[in-house]
């Protein structure tokens, strides 16, 4: 079955460009319809900055050094997290015009949607480095920088996993929207990301191995903020969680996807 | 049929059949379904089409005919690999592209945005559609219009832009539902002459119409479907006098 899906992939000569233009068109869509344009990509996470830094540096005092760092790079994964899995809930009633006339395969519209969204993320990674190396005194990028690669890709396929997952379902019950947003509110305040990570692992023992997205927030900081090497074993639990819900997430594009357009 | 055969097929059905599951109450939300755990939902089986075999053969054109409701659209569907089958399986070689009113545009795109996108969801690379690019502007009529979301189009102007989308930009199967209701008489001429001068020579084309004269004109082999049931395939003549009999039977 997945066999299938990759093959079908790379059958095409004209894949990469089609994922470039539809990955293009839904940027511009997104940040190029407003009047203030691509700088809404950039108020969102300093306005949320601000807001956790009063809260958990000047109220809280949890000391953790470079907060506005730490909580920027957090922040940058998670709403590529949160855009790619509650952003692409309606995907396959809103891209329903790509494939209601012609045989091509529902994985592109994913993969588009998540190329666009990388985009996004890579802007945003060019300030937060800007900022790190400019305005934090002593801090440097070192080789552990390498690692970021495989960890966005765990993001990627963590991403890509529930943007398929809550499409399908959402095919059959259209109130998945309010349920995820639950989740997503859980996952968020149970995570490391606004928090230290020693006292989150003392009160909630094991969270880190629940969470799905914590091991890349960890991890990330760990190879850019501190200069050292992952945690290995969760570096690996990561993808094998990833990976186990992207299984889940193909099996139901093709049990329900396929249904698309009839049901739709 | 023998494997031989199959390689000059551009589609080969086998046992192909489609059953619609309409449900009486509808169960849309999660709630729904958990408080209807063990309470089967009351399902009425519409069979929209019984099993059947068909081989559309390359670059001929295939007429397609049945009364309202007869399960052409749904035929069609299924051979564009839109519509999952329930049974059998469907094998196409190349791309597929349905068309009837639309050929899959998004209102929120541009008339430039959307034959990029349609020309490169049907296999072309960017230059091949920036070589097309004028010709279809040109034939659509659209040439003050390429920067415009689709949305503020006349429904006119929509038709016009998809007829010379599907038009330039061919997929290897083209499935045409009634095609030629499309904008004004003047338009309808245009349409019509293009068509029998670039399209319907050794191209695969699967022609749904109700008009008995553009299928006698176009069609070497016509299918006649009545009920969801493939009645005959073969002559047009033969099918033709068979959909108009059923035709006299009902009135």
């Amino acid at each position: 079955m997945i066999f299938n899906i990759i093959n079908d992939w790379f059958k095409g000569t004209n894949k990469l460009e089609r994922f470039w233009l539809l990955a293009k068109i839904e940027y511009k869509l997104r940040y190029y319809e407003n009047t203030l344009g691509l700088l809404w990509a950039l108020v969102k996470p300093i306005s949320e900055i601000f807001i956790y830094y009063v809260a958990f540096e000047l109220i809280l005092k949890q000391e953790i050094p470079n907060f506005v760092s730490f909580l920027f790079l957090g922040l940058i994964l998670w709403n590529f997290f949160v855009e790619s899995s509650t952003g692409t809930i309606q995907i396959l009633a809103t891209k329903k015009y790509l494939y209601e006339y012609t045989n091509m395969n529902k994985m592109e519209i994913y993969l588009s949607v998540i190329g666009s969204n990388l985009i996004g993320m890579g802007f945003n990674f060019l300030m937060f480095l800007a900022y790190y190396l400019l305005f934090n005194s002593g801090t440097y990028i070192s080789w552990h920088v390498i690692f970021f690669i495989p960890i966005i890709l765990n993001l990627i396929i963590l991403s890509l996993a529930f943007s398929l997952i809550l499409s399908n379902i959402y095919l059959i019950a259209k109130d998945i929207q309010q349920v995820w947003a639950i989740v997503v509110g859980l996952a968020f305040w149970i995570s490391p990301l606004l928090f230290k990570l020693d006292i989150l692992r003392a009160r909630l023992p094991g969270v880190d191995y629940i969470n799905p997205i914590s091991s890349i927030v960890i991890n990330a900081r760990r190879i850019i903020l501190e200069n050292t090497l992952p945690e290995w074993d969760l570096f690996f639990w990561g993808f094998i969680y990833s990976g186990f819900f992207l299984f889940i997430g193909i099996y139901l594009l093709n049990k329900l996807g396929s249904k698309a357009a009839e049901k739709l | 049929m023998n494997y031989q055969n199959e390689q000059n097929n551009a589609i080969t059905a086998r046992n192909i059949s489609k059953v619609f599951h309409i449900f009486e109450d509808s169960q849309n939300t999660v709630k729904q379904r958990l408080f209807n755990l063990f309470n089967t939902p009351h399902a009425k089986e519409i069979y929209a089409l019984k099993p059947m075999d068909l081989d559309i053969k390359k670059g001929e054109c295939l007429g397609l005919i049945g009364r309202n409701g007869s399960g052409k659209s749904t035929l069609v569907r299924l051979l564009a690999k839109v519509y999952p089958t329930d049974t059998g399986y469907i094998k196409v070689q190349g791309t597929t592209m349905l068309m009837n009113i639309g050929v899959g545009m998004s209102h929120e795109l541009t008339a430039r945005e959307n034959i990029y996108i349609s020309g490169s969801v049907l296999g072309l690379k960017i230059k091949e559609i920036d070589a097309l690019f004028d010709a279809i502007i040109e034939f659509a009529e659209l040439k003050e219009f390429v920067d415009t979301k689709i949305k503020y189009f006349s429904s006119g102007m929509l038709a016009r832009l998809a007829f010379s989308i599907a038009v330039n930009v061919r997929a290897d199967v083209m499935f045409l539902d009634e095609i030629f209701a499309v904008g004004d008489v003047k338009f309808q001429e245009k349409a019509i002459k293009i068509f029998e001068k670039s399209w319907i020579e050794e191209k695969t084309v699967v022609l749904i119409s109700h008009n008995m004269d553009v299928i006698k004109n176009y069609c070497q082999r016509v299918a006649y479907i009545k009920k969801g049931n493939l009645e005959y395939i073969g002559n047009p003549e033969i099918a033709i006098e068979m959909y108009l009999k059923e035709n006299h039977e009902v009135a």
